[in-house]
């Protein structure tokens, strides 16, 4: 079965990131033998002064491929790690949930609300309830759960985040075309901030920084051209600040 | 303090917004408490800018310095 885990606020201004406890977590699925995870990817939530986070609101998800019989163990080991090792005075929350979900609308539309206003627990609770979606708190006010929450519906829209880390292709500078971009790293498509996605002939300079985003449900390289340039070039982390 | 303004929750802000790039480098540059962001959440070119310390926190518009 195909799962989405979404995870929120393990850090504090001095210690940890969301990002690093994702990590360990899919590290732990892997271990275990649960299954296999895919790409994760960071979500941006609204940038608001009486929302209680960190530094800058985002939450994390990722998509596994697990044995149905497994299901209770990572909820329940993802939830011990949480508790174990967020960092202290944060406020962590686990959201998983099943690919297949009637009322994933539902949900997809309360990620895009978390963009645009502040939310409460009790609405995360409410929600997840409905939805039959696992949504639990692991230390701290547990206001992680909207973000965790969010993070699922968010990337169940197949056109939001980036994912983190960088790509690892060739040194800056180099140019390459799109085939081989494709044929050697996780990147589905090459495509232009405006949406034109490019042949697999065409050329692109690799600049110091390769991130990719969430497109189309795609793992996408964004790329621009400079005023009277000639050759794309892939964009900056300046460019992919909205994603 | 030409840099910073305080707001009206009395937090230090940064004055220049979310894309005056040279300034958040120099600035960074000879603070004593500049720490680099997880990866993920760095968003300027220059490593060492006050956009990726670890110590500011975004507003929708700017960003207020933690420890100032």
């Amino acid at each position: 079965m195909k799962i989405y885990v979404g995870i929120d606020d393990t850090d504090n201004i001095n210690q940890g990131a969301t990002g690093e406890s994702a990590k360990q977590i899919i590290k732990m699925i892997e271990d275990q033998r649960w299954g296999s995870c895919q790409g994760l990817t960071r979500h941006q939530l609204l940038l608001h002064p009486d929302i209680a986070y960190t530094s800058h609101n985002s939450s994390m998800c990722f998509v596994a491929e697990i044995e149905t019989i497994y299901l209770e163990s990572l909820i329940e080991e993802a939830g011990k790690f949480l508790e174990r090792y967020s960092a202290p005075g944060s406020d962590p929350g686990l959201c998983v949930a099943r690919e297949k979900l009637e009322g994933a609308h539902d949900l997809i539309t309360y990620g895009y609300e978390t963009k645009k206003r502040i939310m409460t627990k009790d609405e995360a609770y409410e929600l997840a309830g409905k939805l039959g979606v696992h949504l639990s708190e692991h230390g701290g006010t547990g206001l992680g759960v909207i973000g965790a929450l969010a993070g699922v519906g968010l990337r169940m829209t197949n056109n939001d985040g980036r994912f983190a880390g960088k790509l690892k292709l060739k040194p800056p500078g180099t140019i390459i075309d799109v085939a081989e971009i494709k044929s050697s790293s996780p990147v589905e498509s090459v495509q232009s901030m405006d949406g034109y996605v490019l042949r697999r002939d065409e050329r692109v300079r690799l600049g110091e920084k390769l991130k990719t985003v969430l497109l189309d449900g795609k793992r996408t390289l964004l790329v621009y051209r400079r005023e009277s340039g000639l050759v794309w070039e892939t964009c900056t982390n300046a460019h992919l600040r909205s994603y | 303090m030409d840099s910073w303004v305080k707001n009206e929750r009395g937090q230090v802000q940064f004055k220049g917004g979310r894309h005056d790039w040279s300034k958040a480098a120099q600035i960074a540059a000879n603070c004593p408490y500049f720490l680099l962001d997880d990866e993920d959440e760095l968003v300027a070119e220059e490593e060492i800018s006050c956009y990726n310390c670890r110590f500011r926190r975004w507003t929708e518009q700017f960003f207020v310095c933690l420890k100032r």
